[in-house]
């Protein structure tokens, strides 16, 4: 019986792919993951490989002593969901980490981390 | 009157020559990924599908058979840390003089519970229980008439939570695996019909253990550092694994020697499946001759399926229904 399983589900693997939906990871940020930047950005955007829900997906950023130095409650991109904004504080040079934590459009929770720094 | 039969160290070296399990599972840990590994199993549950995993290298019998494996493991979640997965492997056997023999290895089962998940430190560990079924195989491809039980423990670990200062080292992972193979029946009696001696056959307890080594360039992208790079490099983990076998009990007469492979290779990373590559250089020549290759491609039936047959049978895979909040 196990044998004529898998033969008939991987059909409807390939068939399935078209319609699915994955974990949503970070597929780059503005300013770039580990970058340096001249001018303190006012928003911090991410763009992740999956649409997602906004009531469920967050980012916050804080400077190296751990202080919040963003403006609050993270938005996603209403014109490309699988876009978030986060408005920040006027950011001294520094460095930043970024926290985000998202649930795609399927349910699967990811998070992650990166670091920014201000100034030369 | 008995005597010690060798042919429990040839089938000790043939055996040890296969990967200790197809791999399974899809496996985020905070920010880290580790991607279904091809020779050893990677530390989580998972609903997933390796089909198939093709596998060719040389035994370390003497004289030395070119082996083919075409196998497949399918892992089903039963809750969000507990998973079974079931698996089999067709066998292709060359050896010089002889004429060939094809067949099927003996049904292989593994219940896994993973028991740590701690996001923070990238950090993951499962314990379980691997079986394989006797009797359910073709001897002559060398499937065992006893069943083996082994006891098993997974552990992965990103080292993402390194300083920042550590920069590109954060993208390394390792896992890690270390298993009791006990044989449900210590030996068999065998007769030779020449002579028409008896033989003992010992089935020796096996210390089974292994790992692998990561780089992780979707991870040094997303937490580290993103260059630029072409989006194809982005989605590669060159890996190293390993595997090795030591009888530690119940091998009365035959070698203590561990066997084992070395296995470089890469693997891509994609939303719904992953394919990957390695090459299988043998630690000794009880292990192997020269070097063979194993490829795979594996399905991440949670991703393609979330709702149906991706997620676990009881219980939800979704996080808790609140809002994350800043």
């Amino acid at each position: 019986m196990r044998r004529t399983f898998i033969p008939l589900l991987l059909p409807a693997v390939l068939l399935g792919s078209a319609a699915a939906h994955a974990h949503a990871y970070l597929d780059r940020a503005n300013p770039r993951v580990g970058s340096a930047v001249r001018a303190a950005p006012r928003v911090v955007s991410l763009w992740f490989t999956q649409n997602l829900e906004p009531a469920f997906s967050s980012a916050t950023i804080q400077d190296s002593a751990g202080n919040r130095v963003d403006q609050g409650r993270a938005r996603v991109d209403g014109g490309n969901r699988a876009v978030m904004h986060v408005s920040v504080r006027p950011l001294p040079p520094g460095t930043y980490r970024v926290h985000w934590r998202v649930l795609s459009v399927d349910t699967h929770t990811t998070e992650g981390s990166f670091s920014f720094r201000v100034g030369e | 009157m008995s005597r010690l039969m060798p042919r429990t160290a040839v089938l000790a070296g043939l055996i040890s020559s296969v990967p200790l399990t197809g791999a399974t599972a899809h496996c985020f840990v905070g920010g880290c990924f580790l991607p279904a590994t091809l020779t050893v199993d990677d530390p989580c549950v998972a609903d997933e599908l390796s089909l198939p995993t093709i596998a060719r290298f040389n035994t370390g019998d003497d004289p030395s058979a070119r082996q083919t494996d075409i196998s497949f493991e399918y892992s089903k979640r039963i809750t969000d840390t507990f998973a079974i997965s079931v698996g089999r492997t067709w066998t292709h056997l060359s050896q010089p003089g002889m004429p060939d023999v094809s067949g099927w290895q003996n049904w292989e089962t593994t219940f896994k519970h993973q028991f740590l998940t701690d996001a923070q430190h990238e950090l993951v560990i499962s314990a379980g229980l691997a079986v394989e079924w006797g009797s359910t195989g073709s001897p002559d491809v060398g499937a065992e008439r006893f069943s083996t039980l082994t006891p098993t423990l997974w552990i992965g670990k990103g080292f993402g939570d390194l300083p920042d200062s550590a920069g590109w080292l954060r993208a390394f992972a390792a896992t890690a695996q270390v298993g009791y193979a006990i044989p449900t029946s210590s030996s068999t009696i065998t007769i030779d019909p020449d002579p028409g001696d008896l033989g003992i056959e010992f089935h020796p307890q096996v210390l089974v253990y292994g790992g692998s080594l990561q780089y992780s360039m979707p991870y040094l992208k997303s937490s580290v550092v993103d260059l630029g790079l072409p989006d194809f490099i982005n989605h590669l983990i060159p890996l190293v694994e390993a595997s090795f076998r030591t009888p530690v009990a119940n091998n009365a007469g035959n070698s203590f020697v561990t066997t084992g492979t070395i296995n470089p290779g890469v693997i891509w990373v994609g939303n719904y499946v992953q394919v990957g590559i390695e090459a299988i250089i043998p630690i000794n020549r009880a292990s192997g001759t020269g070097v063979g290759a194993v490829a795979q491609l594996h399905i991440y039936l949670d991703d393609l399926f979330p709702t149906t047959i991706g997620k676990p049978l009881f219980g939800s895979s979704a996080p808790a229904m609140k809002p994350l909040g800043n």
